[in-house]
């Protein structure tokens, strides 16, 4: 049976009490189903429209309109679910009965996501992380349409259950303690990362998609293109300037998008992270805090270069695939992701305490990866030119300063350190990363060394864990100072298996 | 400090089935180019690449089973699970024994000629599995109810 959750008043049936019989989702997903189903099935409704409308207006054609809100009642009528012997259950499907079920125990993590519909009506999705490595939507378990107060009451309690035994008295009154809130002025960052030119590049692809549809290209002359009095030399810069800017606006309008109204607050009474954000469709993850392993301190360059940085967590049982609910501070000063950071770690130092430094062999090697292929590169162009080639091959030259740039300051990022309980790994140049990890959530040290590192003496020591990358990698450190930081995390682990001398 | 390597040795059958194996993955790379270059007539090739590949594909089967052999170790105590593993690039790893999550023994149809069988240790991190491979069989079979019984012998969700 489940354990008694009640709120200290006692008169209020617990929502896991609710849950325990079969029940449907809220009736407001009756709106909800068929509005979404229409906007799925729009296009063809168009064309059955047209198509009425062309052939003389019958009318019977238009029951094609009535297929997808059909379809909506439907789903709605055959999803229940119930929360029962610590059992979370989800039935769905007419023709192919589907029931989903997982131990409450498993939850990692509660998502609640409101599209604009959901707003409307009052109402959020909630998905249920249990860290599955499942990456079907079939096995996904999405309560799709609960009232917002009830799932976020679901939300506490499912958490409180699966954070184990400790037995921590349901939230009397703890207000969340506020972390971090939105500044509009962090979207300066946002041209900065790479988003930006994904998306310009994603709105170039399907603009020149649709020009293609219409036909565009074909009436499109060039040579009708003749600009008066604008010479090559100036018209290119400015077709980039343009591009630049509609790239950086493309990337704010994303930033402002995902993260307007970014919040994330602290339940030290239920220790966990509550995280908020979302301009149009707004989205609500929780963090158990016995499952936050550690953070990674990411910054591209270009956010570097301009004092930002982001944070994201490594969250044990989730991975890769769902990058989305682990972060933490998108990008903003590193001040701000420096202070949170703190915050969520408990300590300011991994993030401030002095990097062990690689040596000398590991800086060598840095530099032949880098400028090995780049000279390479730069006789491959440069032969060719010798022989009468074009001129302009030429610039593959530049491949050999750029490369040493890229290996002086892949340098400089290199570093280690065991600080306040947590590894903390550096490395890095396009995307520079700090990875913090907590030692407790180490489950197993990988030693990894080619031939060339064997001869230059280095290891790449990699830090095994459940969540994030699945491993911190600590690049190239000196093969005595690997195992010295292997046993000074764990040290009835490797002392067995080293030999002094 | 060092870390001295484990202590066991794979069974010297195991040479036999990496040479059987690279033999069968020379013989991929040979037909593929063959059928590139002959019938399919993709690209050109000089006459002296074919001896060269040949050559390369010579020594890869000559020296690699026996470097593999030299590197591949295993070692498993009470309280965990140390192997080597690889040639070019040679990789440790340790697991605590209560941070195992399952114990998996395999027999692929090349081991299975040679009584051979691979035994494979997962924790909880997608990076951290361990793979002795190249095991006697009846070896492989003692080490799977050892692992087992003392993986179970420590409390823990392993995560």
């Amino acid at each position: 049976m489940p354990r008694d959750l009640g709120r200290p008043d006692g008169a209020r049936v617990t929502e896991l009490a609710r849950d325990a019989e079969w029940q449907r989702l809220d009736s407001r997903m009756l709106l909800v189903h068929p509005i979404r189903e229409l906007i799925r099935f729009l296009p063809a409704i168009i064309v059955i429209a047209l198509g009425s409308a062309a052939s003389g207006g019958e009318k019977w054609q238009l029951i094609g309109v009535g297929i997808p809100v059909a379809l909506g009642v439907m789903r709605y009528l055959t999803t229940s679910f119930r929360i029962n012997g610590g059992r979370i259950e989800l039935k769905r499907g007419l023709l192919n009965r589907h029931v989903l079920s997982t131990p409450v125990d498993r939850v990692r993590t509660v998502d609640l996501t409101s599209s604009p519909i959901h707003r409307v009506l009052g109402l959020t999705k909630v998905r249920i992380g249990t860290g599955t490595a499942s990456t079907s939507d079939e096995d996904r378990i999405d309560l799709d349409g609960l009232p917002l107060d009830r799932a976020r009451r679901l939300r506490t309690e499912l958490l409180q259950r699966s954070s184990a035994d400790d037995a921590v008295a349901p939230a009397a009154a703890a207000p969340d303690t506020p972390v971090l809130t939105f500044d509009p002025a962090w979207l300066r960052f946002a041209p900065l990362t790479g988003t930006g030119v994904v998306i310009g590049a994603a709105a170039l692809g399907a603009g020149s998609q649709l020009l293609q549809t219409v036909g565009f290209w074909e009436w499109f002359d060039w040579d009708s293109l003749d600009a008066p009095g604008l010479s090559l030399a100036v018209l290119i810069p400015l077709l980039v300037l343009a591009l630049l800017v509609v790239v950086s606006a493309l990337a704010i309008v994303g930033y402002a998008v995902t993260n307007w109204g970014f919040r994330l607050t602290r339940d030290r009474v239920a220790s966990t992270w509550h995280l908020t954000r979302g301009l149009i469709t707004t989205r609500e993850t929780t963090i158990d805090d016995d499952r936050l392993a550690g953070a990674n301190v990411s910054e591209p360059l270009g956010l570097r270069l301009a004092g930002g940085a982001r944070l994201s967590a490594i969250v044990t049982g989730l991975g890769r695939g769902q990058q989305g609910s682990s972060v933490l501070v998108p990008p903003a000063p590193r001040a701000v992701v420096e202070e949170v950071a703190g915050e969520i770690l408990d300590s300011p130092e991994p993030l401030s305490a002095p990097l062990t430094r690689h040596g000398p062999r590991a800086t060598r090697r840095r530099w032949t990866r880098a400028l090995v292929p780049a000279c390479v590169l730069a006789a491959a162009v440069a032969s060719p030119v010798a022989l009468n080639g074009p001129r302009w091959l030429l610039v593959g030259v530049l491949a050999v300063p750029v490369a040493a740039l890229l290996a002086r300051d892949r340098v400089r990022s290199l570093g280690h350190t065991l600080v306040a309980g947590y590894l903390v790994a550096r490395s890095g140049s396009l995307v520079r990363r700090r990875r913090i990890l907590e030692i407790d959530h180490v489950i197993g040290w990988n030693l990894r060394a080619t031939w060339f590192q064997r001869r230059a003496g280095l290891t790449t020591l990699v830090a095994t864990t459940a969540g994030g990358n699945q491993a911190v990698e600590v690049l190239d450190v000196p093969d005595d100072e690997a195992i010295r930081v292997a046993h000074a995390a764990l040290p009835e682990l490797v002392a067995q298996f080293s030999a002094s001398g | 400090m060092t870390l001295r390597e484990p202590s066991q040795r794979v069974s010297p059958r195991a040479r036999l089935m990496w040479t059987v194996e690279t033999l069968v993955q020379a013989v991929v790379l040979t037909v593929v180019p063959v059928v590139l270059v002959g019938p399919m007539d993709l690209f050109d090739v000089p006459w002296w690449a074919w001896p060269l590949w040949a050559l390369v594909l010579l020594s890869y089967v000559a020296v690699v089973p026996s470097w593999r052999y030299l590197v591949h170790r295993w070692e498993v105590t009470d309280t965990a699970v140390y192997t080597q593993t690889g040639w070019w690039t040679r990789e440790r790893r340790i697991a605590p024994m209560s941070r195992i999550q399952t114990v998996d023994h395999v027999e692929g149809a090349i081991a299975r000629l040679f009584g051979l069988a691979t035994v494979t240790v997962t924790t909880a991190s997608a990076a951290g599995a361990l793979e002795i491979s190249g095991l006697d069989k009846e070896v492989a079979r003692r080490l799977v109810d050892d692992l087992t019984v003392k993986a179970d012998a420590v409390e823990g969700d392993a995560t």
